[in-house]
């Protein structure tokens, strides 16, 4: 950006994101200077990164601003979206697809012009409508670059308007989809809501987060596969895509919303600020996943603590990077027998307020979490200077005064799903700023339900 | 990578292209600057990394060449990739412009 402005700049990188900053260059459509540190700052003696930076980082950065001006990209001539670049058998369209890295490293349903066409009859929008451009490779969020990824992924043609709400969500500027790459490597999970969950299939149920019903699962590639072909995240041999250990593809959630209407409760999407009946989905990033919450009992507090006993077991450990940004939103998957005795008793704003009284962390402890990670500067103080937390972060200078883990009780969400016969829920911990919970309409083609039945 | 078997009775796929257009337009870089001295070099960070051991020492080594070089410091600017990144970011030209920026150093990627 700065270099745009005319104003010569030189970029401090560490010498494992140099393949990334070369997908980012190449997106920015801009060459950079870069001064390099070589291995991972964060493990290195003070006397080990004062001679990293004087033999190398310093002198990089040096050339990089007094120097020849960096070279520009080589950017390759690609194809026109809608043109065939490859004809063959089932075994070559997938070699040829294994080595372009345009896999997930499983089977692609060959992508013919024919098959991308019957996706896009379930769509009134223009193939060429760009929803927005992605940052990191600088390509085009396209409608027709969406049929592509769903033919690829194993979706079926009648999919293709919730395709369309999910990767609208994932193009929303406050869902940073240019983060999916961070080292962490979160997860985005699409949350499904409405008529349409029984239309399309969706498993609200049983199992639901397990690979095996095609609506959930081919969804759950879906999202992976468009981040990896379109918006440019690629493990190696690839590139861009740096999650360090990384997780796999989560198959998609739906809400039970019969369960959660026969209860009294709002659905998620309610919540949300949907009307009842509307079809939503959420893309939601998950870092972190609880193990199986069990809970037994008859009165709501009963389960509702044991829900903050695991998810403060799991989660307070990353709560820091909720602290550095103020936004972070814990997802309960609430099994429907359990939500039914909670529901009994408490509304899910009290179910809320419990969580956020409940889960405690020192400052010393979540101060130690985020030194380690990343920021040795972190300071809960100026956090609260800053207007990120709330005074109460900073009421005292006691090290082992308890912060509340959950930042503002609205920040948590309850999904009711899973197994009715069975007392389990779960958590998923969002990663701050990256991925939050976001929401869209699904925009169904006039005569969708003519479509459906002719299915 | 195994080889593709080829002449079996599967008939052919003629595919489609799976990626989008790149909508990036090329840009030059800007003039360097040979000598540093009597210029402004302002400092971008994320606050991560352990920059603020990084950048003295950056500085430290700049200096030791062009002695007249005056640096702006990343307080400045604010963290660019934090809590407030998109507001943080936007206010950036107006400050190096503010700060008369002849160079920025930015990161830190890692």
């Amino acid at each position: 950006m700065v270099e745009k402005l005319g104003i010569p700049t030189a970029s401090i990188i560490g010498s494992g994101f140099l393949k990334q900053a070369e997908v980012i260059t190449k997106g920015l459509g801009l060459p950079l200077a870069i001064g390099v540190y070589p291995g991972a700052p964060m493990v290195d003696s003070e006397e080990t990164l004062r001679r990293k930076v004087e033999e190398d980082l310093a002198p990089g950065l040096l050339r990089g601003l007094t120097g020849e001006s960096p070279r520009e990209a080589a950017v390759e001539a690609e194809p026109e979206p809608g043109e065939v670049i490859f004809s063959g058998t089932y075994d070559e369209v997938q070699e040829h697809f294994l080595r372009k890295l345009w896999t997930d490293g499983l089977p692609v349903v060959p992508p013919t012009r024919e098959r991308v066409d019957t996706f896009l009859k379930f769509t009134g929008r223009e193939p060429e409508e760009v929803l927005r451009v992605i940052p990191q490779e600088g390509r085009e969020a396209s409608i027709h670059s969406i049929a592509v990824t769903g033919v690829l992924a194993g979706c079926r043609p009648e999919y293709m308007p919730v395709l369309v709400a999910i990767v609208e969500a994932m193009c929303d500027p406050l869902y940073r989809v240019e983060d999916s790459g961070s080292t962490p490597g979160w997860e985005p999970v699409v949350i499904v809501n409405g008529p349409i969950v029984k239309q399309l299939d969706f498993n609200s149920g049983q199992g639901m987060m397990r690979v095996g019903r095609q609506a959930n699962t081919s969804i759950g590639r879906f999202v992976r596969m468009y981040l990896r072909n379109i918006c440019g995240f690629r493990i190696p041999p690839g590139a861009g895509d740096k999650g360090s250990i990384g997780q796999s593809f989560l198959v998609a959630m739906a809400e039970d919303e019969d369960s959660a209407r026969e209860m009294g409760w709002p659905t998620y999407a309610q919540d949300r600020g949907f009307r009842p009946g509307e079809n939503v989905v959420t893309v939601h990033s998950v870092v972190a996943i609880t193990s199986p919450i069990y809970s037994g009992g008859d009165r709501a507090e009963q389960h509702v603590q044991q829900w903050a006993d695991v998810i403060g077991g799991s989660f307070t450990y990353w709560a820091h990077t909720g602290f550095k940004t103020g936004l972070w939103s814990p997802l309960i998957v609430a099994g429907p027998s359990i939500a039914k005795v909670i529901a009994g008793e408490w509304t899910k704003d009290q179910v809320r307020q419990y969580l956020y009284d409940n889960l405690k962390v020192t400052a010393a402890r979540t101060t130690h979490h985020a030194r380690m990670t990343s920021t040795p500067t972190f300071s809960l103080e100026n956090l609260v200077r800053d207007g990120i937390l709330p005074p109460s972060y900073a009421a005292s200078s006691d090290p082992q005064r308890l912060l509340n883990v959950i930042i503002k009780p609205e920040m948590v969400e309850i999904l009711v799903a899973g197994d009715p016969g069975r007392n389990q829920s779960r958590a998923y911990m969002s990663n701050h700023v990256q991925g939050p919970p976001t929401s869209r309409r699904i925009e169904l083609p006039r005569d969708w339900e003519q479509r459906l039945a002719r299915k | 990578m195994a080889k593709a078997r080829s002449g079996n009775s599967e008939g052919r796929f003629d595919v489609l292209w799976p990626l989008s257009r790149r909508a990036v337009t090329g840009a030059r870089a800007a003039g360097r600057l040979p000598d540093l001295n009597d210029k402004v070099v302002c400092e971008l960070w994320d606050v991560i990394f352990r920059g603020e051991t990084i950048y003295p020492l950056v500085r430290e080594h700049i200096k030791a060449r062009f002695p007249r070089v005056k640096f702006v410091g990343y307080e400045e600017f604010g963290n660019f990739h934090g809590a407030r990144e998109h507001q943080v970011t936007a206010t950036i030209p107006e400050k190096l412009r503010a700060h008369k920026a002849d160079a920025v150093i930015v990161g830190i990627g890692a």
